[in-house]
């Protein structure tokens, strides 16, 4: 196959892909009203958690700077839509702004300082940094302290107003696409490149002249502006915003849906929120039948099990099944050693 | 005056406690080199275990014995079960791997005891102590024998043992270790054996003074890293000394401010510390090598 066949091929399977997804997403409504577990809130949860965690591929999944604090960030755009728009009447979508914009600015002035832990340090390090929001949160009168803030009005662009699930569910499928979109592109572009680099030898790519720290603010600012605009959008949806959202759970939440999709790919978000709120709505419902003494947020186990049969199982998660199986088929029909791109690829996975 | 003493002895005396957690932390870093965001869960249930077996009658004693057993057999599985599986991955993939584990112990307590505290009675009967104007729970003396107690017999065994120099060679050093016949991953089984019992002493220890729940883990956790990234991670001194501090710090701010800015306090000390000195306050950085 000579190369403009090869793009050619590439690109009718990415259209296809986009195509599917449309689809899919046009379609829920008509499936998740008749299935149990499934519902409009529970669609409108996923395209949320999906787009808040989707900053997460980049960051993590290219660049290898796990975030524990991505929560945070959604805090920061559902608090300030909150505190804009239901204090002081200002424009939705112009308060949606300023959060993400907010979020973008404390993440890179975060990010000035926080690089300089790695691997387990920064994880520990995002926590932190994820707990002093929530705590703070849980303090500050703008935010109404540990009661939160609530009475935060529904959307209503252009006079419609979304105040159904089913109306507010067509605005977070069409924000999530977008994402993914633009999530798609940049990792296709020369950025995407380096940040994939930096992730495989951070030393490699400061040598041929890329500054690695400027990338890594990047992808933060870029997961925090994510988060920040599905933060602010819940905050509307929910009309409700409390401290936990801030809280370490909820980071690991994110980072659960993203790793079960698969970290290396866009499409592993939606797929992980797909999958992970799946099993915890449908935990919510069968658990208590078997364990009548359960109270609490016990669906958690569901994330822990989860996370845990993932990352021994299939390290790129349920997104990179179809990748693993296309390469073992390659590799067979080529009977002989791996291409090198496959090799290339394995050696990120095990990173 | 004696407002500072006061705070400063339930501040040392909270610390103990986050001191066992460090070491816990501690240990599993310097053995596997793996953060383990499960030593939280392990002090939650080595005081929420207790609580309820005494709850059920068992004798005090007994139930307290039996958390600690109990919760050292779940260390060890979760190094048998996911850590062994995972043997080579990259520290990023372990780190998240301990973190399914924590919040998997977390739901797992939740759905056997739901999500209510426990409560057990104080180790000794009596009034507190009275030192020099300052109140004293009893209980904070227990918890400090049991730390003092912890951390000598942890040096001992880790400087005057054979067992214990295998160890501490498996950390510098896994490949020639290999090859001396001593097995890494017997040593990482031990050390997540090891470090589960830490965190269930210093979870049925504390019980008395704070009723546990399900979900104590988390914040547990979170202060015995600080305390253990204090001391730099590898040392059992240094997490003792970094426990204390916290301890310290979160009396301090609890006394003078508002309980209420006890939490960001705690968290942004841990932040502060990664940031300024990523490898600990105790410990030079070492050099980076491609």
């Amino acid at each position: 196959m000579n190369t403009s066949h090869r793009a050619r091929a590439l690109l009718g399977s990415r259209a296809a892909g986009y195509a599917a997804f449309v689809v899919l997403l046009l379609a829920v409504p008509a499936v998740f009203t008749r299935l149990p577990f499934y519902t409009m809130s529970v669609a409108v949860l996923m395209c949320l958690q999906a787009t808040a965690a989707l900053g997460l591929v980049p960051l993590i999944g290219r660049a290898g700077q796990i975030s524990l604090g991505q929560a945070a960030f959604f805090a920061v755009g559902g608090y300030t839509s909150a505190v804009l728009t239901g204090r002081w009447q200002v424009n939705a979508l112009l308060a949606l702004l300023a959060g993400a914009a907010l979020a973008m600015g404390v993440a890179y002035a975060v990010g000035l300082f926080i690089f300089r832990a790695q691997g387990q340090y920064l994880a520990l390090a995002t926590l932190s940094f994820g707990l002093v929001v929530s705590s703070l949160a849980n303090q500050l009168p703008l935010t109404g302290a540990s009661d939160g803030l609530s009475g935060i009005p529904s959307l209503a662009p252009f006079g419609v107003e979304l105040d159904t699930d089913l109306s507010i569910y067509y605005l977070v499928a069409g924000v999530l696409l977008v994402a993914v979109l633009a999530v798609d592109a940049l990792l296709r572009s020369p950025a995407g490149d380096a940040l994939g680099a930096l992730g495989d030898s951070p030393v490699a790519t400061e040598a041929a002249g890329v500054s690695a720290a400027t990338l890594r603010r990047g992808a933060l600012a870029l997961a925090a502006g994510l988060a920040s605009i599905a933060g602010s959008l819940y905050a509307h949806w929910s009309s409700f915003m409390d401290p936990g959202q801030a809280g370490l759970l909820n980071s690991v939440q994110l980072l659960v849906i993203a790793s079960v999709g698969g970290l290396r790919t866009p499409w592993g978000a939606p797929l992980g929120a797909l999958v992970i709120i799946t099993l915890s709505e449908a935990s919510k419902d069968l658990i208590p039948q078997v364990f009548p003494s359960a109270t609490g947020n016990f669906d958690i186990i569901v994330y822990g099990i989860a996370l845990i049969a993932v990352l021994l199982f299939l390290p790129r998660g349920v997104g990179g099944v179809s990748a693993v199986l296309r390469e073992r088929s390659a590799r067979v029909r080529q009977d002989g050693p791996a291409p090198a791109a496959t090799a290339r690829t394995q050696k990120r996975e095990t990173q | 005056m004696s407002q500072f003493f006061d705070f400063t002895l339930s501040g040392l005396g909270a610390g103990t406690t986050y001191a066992l957690v460090g070491l816990g932390v501690a240990l599993v870093y310097q053995v596997t080199g793996v953060i383990n965001f499960a030593q939280g869960d392990f002090v939650m249930l080595g005081g929420l275990g207790s609580a309820v077996l005494y709850e059920a009658g068992m004798p005090l004693w007994a139930a307290t014995l039996t958390a600690i057993a109990f919760t050292a057999a779940v260390g060890g599985l979760l190094d048998l079960i996911v850590i062994r599986r995972a043997r080579g991955a990259d520290s990023e993939r372990l780190i998240i791997l301990t973190i399914g584990a924590s919040v998997t112990l977390q739901g797992a307590a939740l759905l056997a005891f739901g999500a209510d505290s426990h409560f057990v009675p104080p180790f000794s009967p009596g009034d507190a102590f009275d030192v020099f104007g300052a109140i004293v729970p009893r209980q904070y003396l227990w918890c400090a024998v049991a730390t003092a107690a912890a951390v000598v017999l942890m040096w001992a065994f880790l400087t005057r043992t054979l067992g214990g120099t295998a160890m501490r060679a498996t950390a510098m050093d896994p490949e020639t270790v290999r090859l001396m016949g001593v097995s890494p991953a017997r040593m990482s089984l031990l050390a997540f054996t090891w470090a589960a019992a830490l965190g269930a002493l210093a979870g049925v220890f504390l019980a008395p003074l704070q009723p546990p729940d399900a979900s104590v883990g988390i914040p547990f956790g979170l202060k015995g890293f600080t305390a253990a990234v204090i001391g730099g991670l590898v040392s059992p001194v240094g997490a003792v000394a970094g426990g204390l501090l916290v301890g310290l710090v979160e009396a301090y701010t609890t006394g003078y401010l508002s309980s209420e800015y006890k939490d960001t306090l705690t968290y942004g000390l841990l932040l502060v510390v990664l940031l300024l000195r990523p490898t600990g306050l105790l410990r030079r950085p070492s050099v980076v090598r491609v």
